[in-house]
């Protein structure tokens, strides 16, 4: 196991490097240099100038490199070229609504869909295939859903048609009640598509262990089915259900992107998309590699703790 | 009608059970009208082949079939209760409570991530009514009982941390927990080698005699039955063909399949030079089922009315009971029998095909963290000869580096130190011919690979090969475009022979050739082996756990235990007067076809475990479980040496 | 020994050629059902410059914000813009992005994945650490990222997306090919001293490529799908040239007054999105009789 551990971290690292790296060189392949793209063609060539020197492009690439990975250790993120602040400050500032948005959706999605997963299976498993085809179906035409085309039907029918939720304010985080309900549309969008996923994976998962030996041997024990059920075949198909959901993370961070562009609320998501309409790569780079990190390190979680609480890995 | 035997009151009455799998391609049949009755405390075997319907038969019993299989009629009626009409919670109550079940195969069988404690601890408090601590107190001795030595502290351990034989007592600890009246076994013992295998049979047999439970046991092996069963119950497409004691059954059998079956198996003490009987065909396809006697298209006494009407069982002498238009079966026919076989040609001298010396192969595991590496020592110095058209026999358990020596052989594995030399070259026989196949290639094109690798031939050449092969080992040319997964097991492992002999091999190593394969089809390749062995004058190394097969088909055995070969010599002698402990005990543990013989043996099955490979002892690695071992055999490594004329054992106390 | 007869098989029959088939891929219930869906998709595709519609770009001020009737079946836009035939033309850029991203990520998956897994050691390692480099971004968010730097445009988002796909198929090749190389049947073949070339091209390519095109139909759904979200951004195909996304952007201010312009285009892209998944499904079941429920 901590072999295991020490492999993994080890790839983490490495992973990471790569990544710092990649949006590094990336972004010194554009044609041009940042300076300029960022300028457009409003600048004079004065200031063009002054932008590169303080963006520190005239310094050989490998100074560039050095002192960005630098800057990265300690969180020195430098300023925005459009608004001046501080780029640590508005990410986190950010961050808090984005996390918020992100792990309501993860609750509401575990709570709703494994039970309906496990259940469909259990329909599945015992040939009653109208209620399983029928949620399955609904799951994968849900599932397939552009996330944006869904949200704009749910606020075309929730805010708009139905008034049930706001569709614009102010997002903060000091009156939650206010936050809640502007947050409340865009955790269901996102919802909706994690539940499908989460449910057909539930399903899948908790089918093919319903048809383990072990389960027919529970059951000639006389195990009532409801244990049968949530004691042996969940708690089988807990572990693999694990993984997929750090995996399904990527998926949601996709989503926030969205549906906080739609909402227009001032989580991450819309910092990048707004970054990157102001040109403004400082931003955008460190918005990238930080989506980035986010995702690996919540996989490399999720891949020890499935690792730590599967029996079968020995210590 | 219903037989059953007049030992006591009936526990178990089965009427005209029928269980029907409904897919894709039609409605299968599997039990297709069973009736018979178990005693109480009576042993009962119920014997058949893969597809035969017996495990779906006593998977019907307590309705634990899996979807799409469903009880489509008859009644289970336990002390006169109808189990077929109860609800599933009703019939909750008698699952586990009133009958115990042992599955097939133990390493699934048991929840992965749950300790035995809690698979165990929990019904026995709802069956018995007892307290969380008096129930793990009753957990504990049961699983005494059946042999888990520290059972207190091993009740804590998760299933992986034990070995298949363990665990397999895990689960008839749990069966016989809640003090059921009826054990149903399913297999349980197929997964096992075959020193395992009579522990448990002996263990199964006993504990239900001490409780006074009736057992059920459904097993493709009718030797295994000899040793046990009070009553058999012969089943060939989902019905019982024949049933009766278990005395009159291998005696004097009436129905031709299980008169057929009792010839097809090599015994302990048969002759080596005859064929053996083997039936012909493949048991009929479920999903179409012809009309009439299922058996008579690979029965030699089939007459008209089989064709036309479906035989019910009916009293014939011995009090047994056959389902069969013919009286007496094939008695009925003038008994032919079986030809010679023809007698491999060794060539006499010195020329050996094959020598290995001093073979040696580690397996090393690597860890980032600590420093010693564990290492497997899969095969530990073994020297071996097989003459030119002479078969080596390799026989041992699971684990004791057979399979190893194989590929080390063919040179899959590079050898950690040590020499092979072969005169020719050697080809390969693999256990799972299925596997074995590339599924997207015809079997003309598998056939034909090695040659098409080495360039032989042009393309008409190489066809005209396939054809002599496909002629060779007995295969219908017509299944040439045909792909793997259209084939039987028996055909598949035809196709099998056939690519091992295209490059004109001098050695061909076949791993557990038929294992895969069923009883009825086993003897069908062992004689086609037989033959080419005689045919070709090719060596073969057959290696196998089937130490009657191999005591058939070889002429010199080796038997290995732990990387390590502890006794070799000549097939017969090894057999019928082995000098090493090891090799008597595996050769005791072999069931035999014949009550009275097995009511003879000495039932002491050989105690314990293989050892794990990863850390060996310092003297005899057999000494742990070796009835005669002394402080010599732990201290001091015995080495290979004659005992007898031609016989080699490693053992200090051999004679 | 279970499936001793379980596996035999009838040779199939031939059916009468104008029968719908029963039999093979084209048999299965889920392939006809996506093919009864996508099939129609493609024709009014391919013929809307025959249609009666109004062409794509051409606007209409004295009709703008039509609900949908028989001139326009799905309605006009802000510019009194045909929206059926904006959104045919944007089906035109959906399916073009699908089928480059599936097949880009196809053919470089096949060939790195099989590197990788066939010969180990350090190709593996090195193309395994670029893999996890790649997968460690969110798929969209890697591709707005890289749309961010290229530009926006058909060619770009194309790239982008690919991007994203083509380590996940490395890593599914690769991954087929190790189980592949530890199967008996390869095994056989080097006790008759195949080459590895043999081995690649006979054993080993030809059981990986049933999987693999199943994955390059979801994967060229799921290319549609983030083709139209980075179009909604505003970072995909850029107006007035239509793409569903950006259709349904330009739809999203007037929501309540015209719903037809951002839903239907939706529903459009769902029957793809659908209908190719579906697909995937039935070749699967197909191939592997085991998926079958």
């Amino acid at each position: 196991m901590l072999d295991y551990a020490l492999k993994k971290s080890v790839q983490l690292v490495v992973t990471i490097f790569g990544v710092v790296t990649l949006v590094f060189f990336t972004l010194r392949l554009i044609p041009g240099d940042a300076a300029s793209a960022m300028a457009g063609d409003t600048m004079s060539g004065e200031a063009l100038e002054l932008l590169r020197e303080q963006m520190g492009l005239n310094e050989p690439i490998l100074a560039q490199y050095a002192a960005y990975l630098r800057d990265l250790v300690t969180l020195d993120l430098g300023q925005t070229i459009t608004t001046r602040l501080p780029v640590a400050e508005m990410i986190g500032k950010a961050i808090p609504v984005t996390l918020s948005i992100a792990v309501l959706t993860i609750v509401l999605t575990v709570i709703i869909s494994i039970p309906l997963g496990t259940v469909a299976a259990y329909m599945a498993h015992k040939g009653r295939a109208r209620l399983d085809n029928l949620l399955t179906g609904f799951a994968m035409i849900v599932d397939l859903m552009p996330s944006f085309w869904t949200a704009l039907v749910f606020l075309l029918l929730f805010s708009l048609t139905l008034g049930w939720f706001p569709a614009s304010g102010m997002v903060s985080l000091d009156d939650p009640a206010v936050f809640l309900s502007r947050i409340a549309l865009p955790v269901l969008v996102l919802s909706v598509t994690q539940i499908a996923t989460m449910a057909r994976i539930t399903r899948t998962s908790v089918l093919e262990i319903l048809s383990e030996d072990y389960v027919r041997t529970a059951r000639a024990m006389g195990w009532s089915e409801f244990r049968v059920l949530f004691r042996h075949a969940l708690k089988n198909a807990a572990l693999p259900i694990a993984t997929v959901i750090g995996l399904s993370f990527g998926n949601l961070l996709n989503g926030t992107v969205i549906v906080e562009f739609i909402f227009t609320i001032p989580g991450i998501g819309n910092l990048l998309i707004n970054g990157i309409n102001s040109r403004d790569y400082q931003l955008v780079q460190t918005l990238i590699v930080f989506y980035a990190l986010l995702f690996v390190t919540i996989n490399f979680i999720t891949d020890i703790v499935y690792r730590a609480l599967d029996p079968r890995v020995t210590f | 009608m219903t037989y059953q035997s007049d030992v006591a009151a009936t526990l178990l009455e089965v009427r005209d059970l029928r269980t029907e799998f409904d897919t894709r391609t039609g409605t299968v049949t599997a039990v297709d009208g069973v009736s018979f009755s178990v005693a109480k405390g009576e042993r009962i075997a119920i014997v058949g082949e893969s597809g035969s319907g017996k495990s779906a038969m006593a998977m019907s019993l307590l309705r634990l079939l899996a979807h799409p299989g469903r009880v489509a009629g008859g009644q289970v009626l336990l002390d006169g209760r109808d189990l077929a009409g109860l609800s599933e919670r009703a019939l909750n109550a008698i699952r586990g409570r009133e009958v115990g079940t042992v599955f097939q195969d133990p390493m699934s069988s048991l929840d992965p991530v749950m300790k035995v404690s809690r698979q165990m601890v929990r019904p026995i408090m709802r069956n018995l009514g007892l307290g969380r601590d008096d129930a793990r107190t009753e957990a504990i001795r049961w699983l005494d009982k059946v042999g888990i030595p520290d059972a207190a502290r091993r009740i804590d351990a998760y299933p992986f941390e034990m070995s298949g034989g363990m665990r397999q007592r895990v689960m008839i600890a749990m069966a016989l927990s809640c003090r059921p009246r009826l054990v149903i076994a399913d297999e349980p013992t197929t997964a096992l080698d075959v020193t395992i295998q009579a522990q448990i049979v002996a263990m199964l047999k006993d504990l239900t005699a001490e409780a006074g439970a009736a057992m059920m046991f459904i097993t493709h092996d009718l030797g295994l039955v000899a040793r046990f069963a009070h009553n058999v119950a012969v089943m060939y497409a989902g019905r019982i063909v024949e049933f009766g004691p278990v005395g009159a059954i291998f005696a004097a059998p009436q129905h031709p399949y299980t008169q057929s079956l009792l010839r097809t198996i090599p015994s302990v003490d048969g002759l080596r030079n005859t064929r053996l009987a083997q039936i012909p065909g493949l048991p009929p396809d479920m999903r179409r089922k012809p009309a009439g006697c299922a058996f008579r298209a690979r029965c030699a006494v089939a007459t008209d009315r089989c064709a036309r009407d479906l035989p019910e069982l009916g009293p014939r002498p011995g009090g047994l009971a056959a389902a069969c238009w013919v009286e007496g079966g094939l008695t009925a026919a003038p008994v032919r029998p079986e030809p010679r076989r023809k007698p491999a040609r060794i060539a006499p001298g010195k020329r050996m095909t094959v020598e290995i010396n001093n073979l040696v192969k580690h397996f090393e595991g690597r860890s980032l963290l600590s420093k010693n590496r564990s290492v497997v020592r899969a095969v530990n110095g073994v020297n071996l000869r097989v003459r030119n058209g002479e078969t080596l026999g390799i026989v041992g358990e699971s684990g004791c580096g057979k399979s190893t020596l194989a590929r080390l052989l063919l040179g899959l594995e590079q050898a950690t130190s040590g020499e092979i030399f072969i005169e020719g070259l050697a080809q390969m026989i693999f256990q799972d011919p299925f596997s074995s196949f590339n599924p997207k290639m015809r079997i003309a094109g598998i056939i034909e690979e090695p040659l098409a690798v080495q360039r032989w031939g042009d393309r008409a050449e190489r066809a005209a090969r396939v054809e002599d092969l496909v002629a060779k080992v007995g295969l219908d040319p017509s299944h040439l475009d045909r792909y793997p997964s259209q084939l039987s097991g028996g055909q598949r492992q035809r196709v099998a022979v056939a690519r091992a002999l295209a490059l004109n091999p001098s050695v061909v190593v076949a791993d557990e050739p038929t294992s895969a394969l069923d009883v009825s089809v086993r003897a069908q390749i062992i004689n086609l082996l037989a033959d080419l062995k005689a045919d070709l004058g090719i060596s073969f190394v057959f290696i196998s756990h089937d130490l009657l097969t191999v005591r058939y088909i070889a002429d010199r055995i080796a038997v290995m235990y732990l990387g390590e070969v502890v006794e070799y010599g000549p097939a017969e002698d090894v057999f019928d007067r082995p000098v090493h402990p090891y090799t008597r005990a595996l050769i005791d543990a072999v069931p035999i076809p014949d009550p009275k013989l097995e009511a003879g043996r000495s039932n002491a099955p050989l105690k314990g475990d293989l050892p794990s490979p990863l850390d060996l002892p310092e003297g005899c690695a057999f000494a742990a479980r070796c009835p005669m071992a002394s402080d010599l055999c732990r201290t001091e490594k015995p080495v290979l040496k004659k005992h007898r004329t031609s016989q080699e054992a490693a053992c200090h106390y051999a004679n | 020994m279970a499936n001793e007869t379980a596996d035999i098989r009838q040779p199939r029959l031939r059916l009468p050629a104008l029968s719908l088939p029963r039999d093979g891929v084209w048999g299965n219930r889920k392939v006809q059902i996506a093919l009864m869906i996508l099939g129609p998709i493609l024709v009014l595709t391919a013929l809307a410059p025959l249609l009666p519609l109004q062409a794509p770009l051409e606007t209409n001020l004295r009709a703008t914000m039509e609900p949908p009737s028989i001139v326009h079946p799905f309605g006009t836009d802000r510019m009194g813009r045909d929206v059926l035939s904006r959104t045919l033309e944007g089906v035109k850029v959906s399916l073009l992005v699908g089928f480059s991203v599936a097949t880009i990520a196809l053919v470089a998956g096949m060939i790195f994945g099989t590197l990788a897994g066939f010969f180990g050691g350090m190709i593996d390692r090195i193309v395994m650490t670029i893999v996890d480099i790649f997968l460690a971004f969110p798929s969209l968010l890697l591709a707005i990222g890289l749309v961010a730097i290229v530009g926006t445009g058909l060619v770009p988002v194309i790239a982008a997306i690919a991007m994203a796909d083509v380590p996940r198929f490395i890593r599914l090749q690769r991954s087929q090919v190790l189980s592949l190389r530890s199967r008996a049947f390869i095994d056989a073949a080097r006790t008759v001293n195949a080459s590895q070339g043999w081995m690649m091209t006979r054993h080993i390519i030809p059981n990986t490529v049933a999987p693999m095109l199943v994955a390059a139909s979801i994967a060229s759904a799921n290319a549609i799908l983030v083709e139209a979200s980075l179009s909604f951004l505003g970072l995909g195909i850029m107006p007035p040239a239509p793409s569903l996304g950006n259709i349904i952007r330009d739809g999203q201010t007037y929501l309540q007054q015209a719903w037809w312009i951002s839903t239907l285009p939706g529903i459009v892209i769902l029957l793809i999105a659908f209908s190719l998944h579906f697909l995937s499904d039935g070749i699967r079941e197909e191939l592997d009789p085991r998926a079958r429920k």
